[in-house]
């Protein structure tokens, strides 16, 4: 059996236990009531914009958010196509990109540990290769990570246009574009996850080591950002969202290659302690 | 005698045929099941289900293992100065031993001797810190290769709560390589033949311990591997569901290699042909089943209150030896096996000469008993 064939079948059970444990329903259904709610918000804060400045016309507000974007992205291409996306969709974009090593930390703290811990994992190190059970579950999570931020960007899609915040066709195409960009970055997080998962065969001391993990990254790229040093910032996966959104195609390419390559360094890394340790 | 000498050899590279009474085994040497069906004993948990069931299980290992890379080998374990470290504390240390393809072979040993810990390395959970160890000529971690050809029961290893029963075993068959649509055949065939056909759709967190036990027995057998490892197979069952597992063991027998660890040497007597038995991680003695408990060299006879006429036995030509426990009452027969003298003749002649001489026999026993043997070998 090739290893693939290997890591399909552990990500596939994976996806039916998230799916099926109260654990992953009930961030399924927080994620959703989040985002409506969040949506809402927004919403309800457009609408006062507009009550309250009658006189600023869309054409005005998509140009200051032209401007913000520019200097936020330090790019003019960028900052122009992002005054056109719906606002309440990239705060909505933005606000999952922050909340997404939340969902992640809670989905996939005992995704390896879990199995650890009562050495149900020593039905599959005999069946499959430790890296591919490794590839399988970071591929599991990923997945189902990926499946509960679109059932809920969706149901924001939907709300935006039932309220009239945007046409559909450019609720739908924006929503799926600044979705699929969120992708990439949960999939470092994940990688990250899992690595900490592997390490500690106590689900709940996984999961405080990763919330201290993904801490200690998000402090990392604060210090990064007070003393301008670019490197550090780099080590924070969410940094690469302003490169997944950029207009210019090197910039967005350096993001996913950053991504990818930080997916690969943590599974890898991952597959190989897990390779070398007694289960 | 080291321990591989003294198992019974058989056919190596798969799982010997079975009796030709009873099968006429396929073209790639894998036994028929419908023939252990036609027998009668597929289904040692009274399953009457498991005789239709069986050759479903069968038909795929027929054709999945065109796909197997067998390598032909002797000996299905082979454990060299093989020697596990945790930390400061060594568990199992410079363990070397064989065993035979398809004999029964046990692991015996009291707590903290390293059984599990062998078992674990045999298994591929654990990784020797020196030595080598292979299991069908490669080493455990080599997963591709040993797919499908070994089960293991482990111990202590809980079922995935969240799945059921039914969708678990497919999975594992999946992971097997067993043809996608041969999986669930396979899966409900080995439930079967576990007693366990109702609880398809029941939860793994919701199974008894006995239950569980089971199923996990269930997904050791799924594929009929060459060599099955059983860690404490009957432990904390109750008797009837140990018995009935016991039984199901003994069906396996000639169908593959069989490693038992377990504390109930009693039953390791019963099922196993030979045994390593192990200590603080040494090995202290390997061997048959006969040359651990001398039953091939010595007979034990219990006499009621009566006459005990032990000069005569001490007479009889084949006796080497003769002790005799008054305050027990237990005899105790030393002879040398060969030459046309077994335990059977030799019992044979002695209690003629106790009956004739008014002796009242209370029991009989070959050797000194597994137990019995445990406990001198072991502090």
């Amino acid at each position: 059996m090739s290893p693939f064939s290997e890591v399909r079948f552990v990500a596939q059970r994976e996806l039916r236990k998230s799916f099926r444990s109260a654990k992953g329903i009930v961030l399924l259904v927080l994620s959703l009531l989040g985002g409506t709610a969040v949506t809402l918000l927004l919403a309800w804060v457009q609408q006062l914009k507009r009550e309250k400045l009658p006189n600023v016309t869309p054409e005005m507000i998509e140009s200051a958010r032209e401007d913000a974007m520019t200097q936020a992205f330090g790019d003019p291409a960028t900052g122009k196509m992002l005054s056109h996306t719906p606002e309440v969709l990239l705060a909505v974009f933005f606000i999952t990109i922050w909340l997404t090593p939340l969902l992640i930390s809670l989905l996939g703290f005992d995704n390896v540990s879990g199995d650890m811990q009562h050495k149900t994992v020593r039905y599959w190190t005999l069946r499959t290769r430790r890296a591919s059970y490794m590839v399988g579950k970071w591929l599991g999570l990923w997945t189902t990570v990926s499946a509960i931020t679109l059932t809920m960007h969706a149901v924001i899609w939907v709300v935006c246009i039932v309220r009239g915040e945007a046409p559909a066709a450019s609720a739908i195409s924006w929503g799926v574009r600044l979705w699929i960009i969120t992708l990439p970055i949960s999939a470092v997080w994940c990688g990250i996850s899992t690595l900490v998962s592997s390490i500690f065969k106590t689900p709940i001391v996984a999961l405080l080591a990763t919330f201290a993990v993904f801490f200690v990254l998000w402090v990392v790229f604060l210090i990064g950002l007070r003393f301008n040093v670019n490197a550090l910032t780099y080590v924070y996966p969410n940094t690469y969202d302003g490169f997944l959104i950029n207009a210019r195609i090197d910039r967005w390419m350096t993001g996913l290659a950053a991504c990818v390559g930080m997916t690969a360094l943590y599974v890898g890394a991952s597959s190989y302690m897990f390779t070398k340790r007694d289960l | 005698m080291s321990a591989d000498e003294a198992t019974t050899t058989k056919e190596a590279s798969a799982p010997p045929p079975a009796p030709a009474a009873e099968s006429t085994p396929p073209a790639n040497g894998t036994p028929a099941p419908a023939a252990k069906a036609d027998a009668g004993d597929a289904s040692p948990m009274s399953n009457p289900y498991a005789k239709e069931a069986a050759p479903s299980a069968e038909v795929f290992v027929a054709e999945g293992a065109k796909k197997r890379k067998k390598k032909p080998v002797e000996i299905a374990i082979r454990l060299t100065k093989v020697t596990k470290r945790f930390g400061a504390k060594t568990a199992v240390d410079g363990v070397s031993l064989k065993v035979k393809a398809g004999s029964v072979y046990g692991l015996i040993g009291p707590n903290g001797a390293g059984k599990t810990t062998t078992f674990s390395m045999m298994a591929g959970f654990l990784q020797p810190t020196e030595g080598v160890l292979e299991v069908l000529g490669y080493s455990p971690m080599q997963v591709d290769e040993l797919r499908s050809r070994i089960g293991v029961l482990p111990q202590d290893a809980l079922l995935p709560g969240t799945d059921k029963v039914g969708e678990f075993l497919v999975h594992m068959a999946q992971l097997q390589d067993v043809p996608p649509d041969a999986c669930e055949e396979a899966a409900r065939a080995v439930l079967s033949e576990v007693d366990g056909r109702d609880w398809w759709g029941v939860k793994c967190s919701s199974l008894s311990h006995g239950m569980a036990k089971r199923v996990q027995l269930a997904q050791a057998l799924i594929g009929d591997p060459e060599v099955v490892l059983l860690d404490e197979p009957t432990a904390g069952l109750d008797p009837r569901v140990a018995y009935e597992v016991r039984q199901l063991i003994k069906s396996r027998k000639g169908r593959c290699t069989l490693i038992v660890s377990s504390h109930n040497l009693a039953e390791l007597e019963e099922i196993c042909d030979g045994a390593a038995i192990l200590d603080r991680g040494r090995l202290v003695a390997s061997g048959s089943m006969n040359e651990l408990t001398a039953s091939s060299e010595e007979i034990r006879i219990k006499l009621s209150p009566g006459p005990a006429p032990i000069p005569l036995v001490r007479d009889l030509p084949m006796v080497k030896r003769v002790e005799w426990d008054e305050e027990r009452r237990e005899l105790v027969v030393y002879f040398e096996r060969g030459q046309g003298v077994d335990a059977e003749q030799v019992i044979g002649a002695v209690l003629w000469v106790l009956l004739q001489n008014q002796a009242r026999i209370s029991a009989v026993s070959k050797g000194r008993g597994l137990e019995q043997r445990v406990m001198e070998l072991t502090d």
